[in-house]
């Protein structure tokens, strides 16, 4: 019991737990079918854009060209089955391929230049996004092939939606990933200390470019699956992620300096951020209100996970006295 | 090495002049209207703004920090002297003093709430960035205050110096010799710097480093603060979207001018005239690039491009810098 209350999703589990119970109890419209099946689609999509900005804060820094890649790989997507009515198997492809591109820009100036991640992915934000605006001109596209938006839309069995599939997938992987694997772990390293993980023979040029890679491919994902709920490419896809993507992993108990991300309490994040979005709405608040919120609740995290670091702390000092 | 004038040509500011100056040269042969009186006196108004955001994020970039609330908190300030003015007819004079304690006090909550958590202030700025936009659009109902004292608003579209040029530079300017003035002179300045250099050799010389990184950000607010109004005068109206989104049309040449000027990222370091220097490449190149008419859409991409190449050419030039004195 006392190993559960340390880990860091336990405490957001029951957060989840009881506040859903509550807003339920309040307005039973919080648990009608159509109400999940929206909170599942906005989950299903925050998911993977939260994942792809938590591996880039398990080596300690940050990317702030996620949303820039989303767009752009949307785009791309929609475009090339439009313009060159391309089949949607290859589009996918190179929609990934222009994720991984992107991905290993990043990393790869970011490693070989020794120049802070922040600058360069804000450089590369821009460039991304104004490739997209360049391309598209600020127009969307919406010839969607009819696969996709069943893909978007249709429902498996109950309120419950195909795209959440993918997010689901990508979440164990991402677990496994950073639990079971010694690349995971070696990027957690890294996180943690950057020269020790280097004298233990790990390398960061490696470790730095992987990272940015898989930010990059769920960042596409998370570009396609936004296209398929949409069903449309729009040149504005993206825009909008830059704060919900630090938010889950920053309430999830993830340490901005690196070496410490949990990829179910991040889950959980994403599911708690949704849940209060949702909520406000259906307590009818007005919808200025959630983005204030969002705030508050990144402080109150950030708060928290100090306080409980300090206890850690002064439980080791007792420890270390004895 | 005790020769001043190669000093002086291996700084950042000296490559940035060149550049500038190259820019210009470029520029005026390459375009029509470049050099129009008209041209220069739109320069000069944007350059302005885009001096006191750089130096908004310098300020708080001398702590090792960054502040990504800075277009959030000047729009909300600006609103709030909007409000000032319109709904509550204060006079000007007294308008701006409460904009620029508004901001500076916004600032406050920044670098209080940095201070105190130990978070780094890329996230707590993240949520205060969401919080005051938020508030902000919640109380104005997203309208704008289009009915300023015409006094405001004319000293905004005034016209010095054979009408070349816009007093809005000036007030930017005179803030930079201000600036320059307080960290170079100043007991408070030189403990800002000591501060951000090395937050324990500062502790433990008696400064009180806490203090000194909440008066950057208070100084951050009050420079956003600043912009914000000189912003509102330039477009005649407060206006909720004036920064884009969240405030994020602030965010590039706020990074870009002092990055391009050489301020150090891992703090400690400031350079007042090298950010007014990369203000003024950013918009040269931003106005010029509109002249040569590579299309709207692509300007953004380049200005990402530029970013890019400036940081990894400051790069090559420490690198060469250090290789040369290790040699000699």
């Amino acid at each position: 019991m006392s190993a559960l209350l340390k880990k860091d999703w336990f405490g957001l589990g029951l957060v989840l737990i009881f506040g859903s119970i509550l807003i339920s109890l309040f307005k039973p419209a919080f648990i009608s079918p159509f109400n999940l099946y929206v909170l599942m689609l906005s989950v299903s999509l925050m998911l993977v854009v939260a994942m792809s900005q938590m591996i880039i804060i398990a080596i300690g820094q940050m990317n702030l060209s996620v949303g820039a890649i989303g767009g752009l790989v949307a785009i791309s997507f929609t475009g090339l089955m439009e313009v060159y009515s391309m089949s949607i198997l290859p589009a996918v492809l190179i929609g990934l391929l222009i994720g991984l591109a992107c991905g290993f820009i990043n990393g790869y100036i970011t490693v070989k230049t020794g120049i802070s991640a922040f600058i360069i992915t804000l450089a590369t934000l821009y460039i991304f996004k104004g490739m997209n605006l360049g391309i598209t001109e600020a127009q969307p596209f919406y010839e969607i092939p009819e696969a996709v938006k069943f893909f978007g839309n249709a429902k498996i069995f109950g309120p419950i939606p195909y795209l959440v599939i993918i997010p689901i997938i990508i979440t164990v992987l991402m677990w496994i990933l950073m639990n079971r694997t010694s690349l995971g772990r070696y990027m957690l390293a890294y996180g943690n200390n950057v020269q020790s993980s280097e004298l233990i023979g790990i390398s960061s040029t490696k470790i730095v470019i992987y990272a940015h890679v898989v930010s990059g491919l769920l960042a596409a994902i998370g570009g396609m699956l936004v296209v398929c709920r949409l069903q449309l490419g729009t040149p504005n896809i993206g825009d909008s992620w830059l704060l919900p993507s630090f938010a889950a992993p920053v309430i999830g108990g993830a340490i901005l300096a690196g070496g410490k991300v949990d990829v179910i309490a991040t889950a959980f994040g994403v599911i708690l951020v949704s849940i209060i979005s949702q909520a406000l709405v259906i307590f009818k608040i007005d919808p200025f209100f959630v983005q204030i919120f969002l705030g508050f609740m990144i402080l109150l995290a950030v708060f928290i996970n100090r306080y409980r670091e300090y206890r850690e702390e002064r439980r080791t000092k007792v420890f270390s006295d004895e | 090495m005790n020769n001043k004038i190669p000093n002086f040509v291996k700084t950042n500011q000296f490559g940035l002049l060149i550049l500038v100056i190259v820019f210009i040269c470029i520029f005026s042969f390459s375009t029509d209207g470049f050099t129009s009186r008209f041209n220069i006196y739109a320069l000069s108004r944007v350059v302005a703004l885009d001096i006191m955001i750089g130096l908004a994020m310098m300020v708080v970039i001398l702590t090792g920090g960054l502040n990504l609330s800075l277009g959030a908190l000047g729009v909300s300030a600006a609103m709030f002297g909007g409000w000032c003015m319109e709904s509550m007819g204060i006079p000007i004079s007294l308008t701006i003093i409460l904009v620029l304690a508004f901001g500076s006090f916004l600032g406050w909550i920044n670098g209080f709430v940095t201070v105190r958590t130990g978070v780094h202030s890329f996230i707590v700025t993240l949520a205060t960035m969401s919080i005051y936009f938020g508030f902000m659009t919640l109380l104005t109902e997203a309208e704008a205050f289009r009915k300023l004292p015409e006094a405001f608003t004319d000293f905004g579209s005034l016209k010095l110096f054979n009408k070349y040029i816009s007093p809005l530079l000036i007030i930017s300017v005179l803030t930079c010799f201000v600036l320059y003035y307080i960290f170079k002179y100043t007991d408070i300045g030189r403990k800002l710097i000591a501060a951000g250099a090395n937050p324990d050799a500062a502790e433990l010389s008696g400064i009180s480093v806490d203090r000194m990184f909440i008066y950057c950000h208070m100084l951050s607010g009050f420079l956003a603060a600043l912009a914000g109004i000189m912003l509102t005068a330039r477009i005649g109206a407060a206006i909720p979207s004036m920064a884009g989104h969240l405030g994020f049309d602030w965010l590039l040449p706020a990074f870009l001018a002092p990055v391009l000027g050489g301020t150090l990222l891992s703090g400690g370091k400031v350079t007042v005239f090298g950010t007014m220097l990369g203000a003024i490449l950013v918009t040269l190149i931003n106005n010029g690039l509109y002249l040569i008419d590579v299309g709207e859409f692509w300007v953004r991409f380049f200005l990402g491009i530029i970013l890019l190449g400036a940081v990894l050419l400051d790069r090559a030039r420490e690198y060469f810098t250090v290789k040369n004195s290790i040699v000699s």
